[in-house]
């Protein structure tokens, strides 16, 4: 059966004809390939190597990036692919925003010339995996206060400290690692088999299961020194890449949505009680206009960050406020579907409780909805409220 | 108006869509002729009630199916007006065949004729139906099983004419009807065993019956997680498969949502339950409130009457 | 080598609500046009002769403008020669006019083979493949089933099950479901897709000898019913048989 996304407000008639097939294949393969094993990779708690495959053999990863084999296309579609990868599954789409956003992004925007032709065809094609190493278990919305230090030896770089809520970092081949040299944060490249490097996976999680998540441990790791990237110093860096990030989830947080609306929908039409569906009771149809409510709005302020992002005239305010608001959304939108499923909405069966405990993560991570309210609440009042003392 | 047949056969017999072309042809006052391509049934077509005459057409060609030397020995046979076949895989291609070498239009599959011709034939897989009118000469196929069967007590005159066509396709190998699964997202018929069976040593007789049918065999969520024998390929609904096959028969299956929610686009849903209170009878088209050990062995007997 | 003719028809999904509105089927309602599926299967079919015995695809359709979007989805898969036949005001042509404009576009490619679907979704009629090899004088193999990669031979229906053939060129080649989908395109596919030429070319044709009435909606279902008991089973095969008309 084809999917058919809501789009109330005929939203995607403004993408471009190239857009458009992209769309259509990425949509096409999250049917066809990804969504009869989704539940089963669920269940076991794996990320199916077949969908890296897949997804550099499409060549969607790196979209928006030119040249060294990148993709090269516009920023809308970026977030077209993120939005059908998440309607499939936010582990799968959390995947292709960090090797595409996080990793590839800085080595492209970043790195030296070598750097970019040693890491960024084979990352484009899905050859090496990348992850992106910023957070750590004491310093999340304050990454500015990380304690990972590199020291300089002269002939090579020596890292220690600790990373966690990496997304790939057990399955990556390299990892963009942001660390203080000299007390300045610089961007580090650190592959698998470096000495006293490892990345162990983080088990035991309710939420993102078919993504593979890790921790960084650096204990006394050696790294050439021509693995630093030479064009950025500071949280410019880091918060660049999120930013790129940022955006591709602001799409993808609706694909989630329209997928949950889509099931609350058809149960709601399917299901009877008291001799109607329950479509018929005033209810479910208030909460059904709802979630068609915030689904138009979300891809409305997606299609236009996209525009703003595509043309030059973007500021990270302007993704903070997409972020928070199309996450925040699509949470609210799983929740009362899953309320609409009755019982059956914990059942594997449906989708529901899947994406909603994967939009939990989407919530905290790349910017947690509370601080993302407070870099508005900055840029409203020219004052800033995360800390007393900055 | 004169019409010609040409005659669908199974191997030297007549297959029994021809009486129905006979039938057909005989609706629109007609008194066809009928091609037997190298005389294969001739002797039977001839005792069918309101043929006009019987032509063998004899040709070296018939003994290897090629339309394009088919059409040409039987076109060379036919007289004008219309020529009609069986919508069958062969009478498709020879009709097309036969009517572009006359450049006169060719309608497949109709379901309806009168007068005129008027015809109907049903278009975006049955969704629709389209009806078109030819005044002139055409070539037709005719669903078969729609149109009634003439029956017998004709006695038409018979002669042979010597036709044949260039044979360009060449047979390397016959391969039997494998007797492989059918995939529930391909069939076109499908036939569903639910907790009810009992258990999975029970789906044998779903097979032999779906065997019968040229159908699949699906089974829904209840049956596949009880036991190791029916997997996960099979299942019919929410995580398994959608399907919209033209005949759903679900056996042993009460019609749980989820399990609805994968086949009720169906166009024909039958059901066989011992409960009458099973939520599919809501959904079934023809129910039957009957335990499986009963109904099934009539089922396979009255489908085998029909082959 | 070999030079392949591969026609692809624009059908509405075969999954949209088709709707009668006054007496014609509602395109205007379509939401979604996509290549006839069992086309789709001609084509994939056609991709790997031609990877296998070199040579080149001409696809061609005939359609409307909308059409083109067949021929871009093809131009994402390599294909590089693109033909779109149409002129303004057709409309319901009848088999030799959609034949005769086909079998003059395949001449023009120079195609010594053509590969298309059995029959397109939404007419159902299946008569474009053998009609199109007579107007070429070439033989045609009907609902093929599996295919030699090279085209040396070819899987169709027959009495025993099914058998495996061999054609020379010039042939047609109409496909039913393989086992070979459509390959998925790629972003280099999809970006080169957005450079791609089309010749769209008029035709003459002959005057219909056909015509058109109408379109109407299937008859409704009867409401369900339900039958007690294994004795009722004879009458249940009987109405699936003469009501139905499913078996």
């Amino acid at each position: 059966m084809v999917y058919e996304a809501l789009d109330f407000y005929d939203v995607d008639s403004q993408l471009t004809e190239e857009e458009v097939m992209v769309r259509d294949m990425v949509r096409d393969w999250v049917e066809e390939e990804v969504l009869p094993k989704i539940e089963d990779a669920c269940a076991e708690g794996v990320f199916p190597d077949e969908w890296r495959v897949a997804l550099g053999e499409m060549g969607v990863l790196g979209a928006p990036l030119e040249g060294y084999g990148c993709p090269g296309l516009s920023y809308t579609a970026y977030g077209v692919i993120c939005r059908e990868l998440e309607r499939g599954d936010s582990g799968l789409r959390s995947f292709a925003s960090v090797q595409g956003s996080l990793a590839m992004y800085p080595i492209w925007d970043f790195g030296s010339e070598e750097q970019k032709e040693k890491y960024l065809p084979k990352m484009a094609s899905g050859e090496l995996i990348g992850c992106f190493g910023l957070t750590e278990p004491d310093y999340g919305s304050n990454p500015g206060d990380m304690v990972t230090r590199a020291e300089d030896k002269g002939d090579h770089y020596l890292l220690n400290g600790a990373k966690m809520w990496i997304t790939n970092g057990t399955i990556s081949d390299l990892a963009v690692v942001w660390a203080k040299l000299d007390g300045v944060i610089r961007g580090f490249i650190v592959e698998t088999g470096d000495e006293g490097y490892s990345a162990p996976e983080m088990k035991g999680k309710y939420s993102l299961r078919a993504s593979v998540t890790s921790e960084l441990v650096f204990q006394d790791c050696k790294i050439p020194k021509d693995r630093i990237l030479p064009g950025v110093k500071g949280l410019r860096g880091p918060f660049s890449c999120l930013n790129n990030a940022r955006f591709g989830i602001s799409w993808g947080a609706l694909g989630a949505a329209q997928a949950c609306y889509n099931s609350a929908k058809e149960y709601a039409l399917s299901r009877t009680q008291f001799d109607q569906p329950i479509a018929a009771y005033q209810l479910i149809q208030n909460k059904l206009a709802w979630m068609l409510r915030e689904i138009t709005k979300g891809q409305l302020l997606a299609l236009e960050l996209g525009r703003k992002k595509d043309s030059g005239t973007w500021i990270p305010e302007h993704i903070s406020l997409a972020k928070m608001n199309n996450v925040d959304i699509a949470l609210e939108i799983a929740r009362m579907a899953r309320d609409m499923h009755g019982a059956n909405g914990i059942l594997d069966e449906y989708c529901i409780m899947r994406h909603m405990a994967n939009l939990e993560s989407v919530k905290t991570y790349e910017g947690t909805h509370d601080i993302h309210n407070l870099i508005l609440g900055r840029h409203i009042t020219g004052i800033q409220s995360f800390t007393r003392s900055l | 108006m004169d019409i010609t047949i040409i005659a669908e056969t199974n191997g030297n017999q007549l297959h029994a869509v021809t009486r129905q072309l006979v039938g057909a042809a005989s609706s629109l006052g007609a008194s066809p002729t009928i091609l037997c391509p190298s005389g294969s049934g001739a002797d039977e077509a001839a005792g069918i009630a309101g043929v006009g005459k019987v032509l063998s057409v004899n040709g070296d060609c018939f003994s290897t199916f090629d339309g394009g030397a088919w059409a040409a020995a039987l076109d060379a046979a036919a007289g004008d007006g219309v020529i009609m076949g069986a919508a069958t895989a062969q009478g498709r291609d020879v009709v097309s065949r036969i009517a572009a070498r006359r450049s006169i239009p060719v309608v497949q599959d109709v379901v309806a004729l009168s007068g005129g011709i008027k015809m109907t034939h049903p278009i975006y897989s049955g969704k629709a139906m389209q009806d078109v009118t030819v005044a002139g000469s055409c070539a037709i196929t005719l669903r078969a099983n729609t149109f009634p069967a003439a029956g017998d007590g004709g006695s038409a005159e018979s002669a042979t004419v010597q036709q044949s066509g260039d044979v360009k396709i060449a047979v390397q190998e016959a391969i039997a009807k494998a007797s492989e699964r059918l995939d529930v997202s391909d069939a076109d018929v499908i036939i569903s065993g639910g907790r009810g069976m009992g258990g999975p040593e029970n789906f044998d007789k779903l097979y032999s019956l779906a065997e019968g049918l040229g159908a699949a065999v699906g089974a829904s969520r209840a049956a596949v997680d009880a036991w190791d024998g029916i997997p996960h390929t099979m299942q019919v609904g929410q995580t398994g498969k959608t399907v919209n096959p033209t005949l759903y028969i679900a056996v042993g299956i009460s019609g749980a949502i989820q399990h609805l929610a994968g086949m009720r686009t169906s166009k024909y849903i039958v059901a066989i339950n011992k409960d009458p209170e099973a939520p599919i009878f809501k959904v079934a088209d023809y129910g039957i409130v009957s335990t499986w050990e009963e109904a099934l062995p009539v089922l396979a007997s009255e489908i085998g009457k029909l082959q | 080598m070999v030079e392949i003719a591969v026609l692809l028809k624009q059908v509405p999904d075969t999954n949209a609500k088709i709707a009668v509105v006054s007496g014609r089927v509602d395109e205007s309602a379509v939401t979604s046009w996509v290549t006839s599926p069992y086309d789709e299967y001609a084509l994939e079919a056609a991709l790997q002769h031609v990877e296998a015995a070199g040579g080149s695809i001409t696809a061609i359709t005939l359609g409307p403008a909308r059409a083109d979007k067949v021929l871009k989805d093809a131009a994402a898969l390599g294909v590089t020669k693109l033909v779109r036949i149409w002129q303004d005001g057709w409309e319901d042509l009848d088999s030799n006019q959609v034949q005769s404009a086909l079998a003059d576009a395949v001449k023009a490619s120079g195609a010594e083979m053509v590969y298309c679907g059995k029959q397109s979704a939404d007419r159902n009629q299946g008569s474009t493949g053998p009609g199109i090899a007579e107007l070429l004088g070439a033989a045609c193999v009907v609902e093929v089933s599996e295919f030699d990669a090279a085209g040396s031979s070819y899987l169709r229906p027959a009495a025993s099950g099914s058998e495996k053939v061999t054609v020379s060129a010039p042939a047609v080649i109409t496909f039913t479901k393989t086992d070979s989908d459509l390959r998925r395109p790629n972003v280099r596919g999809i970006m080169m897709a957005k450079k791609a030429q089309i010749d769209v070319v008029a035709s003459d044709v002959c005057g219909s000898q056909v015509t058109f009435n109408g379109h109407s909606s299937p008859a409704e279902k009867p409401p369900g019913k339900t039958y007690q008991g294994s004795d009722s089973v004879p009458e249940v095969v009987g109405l699936l048989r003469d009501e139905a008309k499913v078996l």
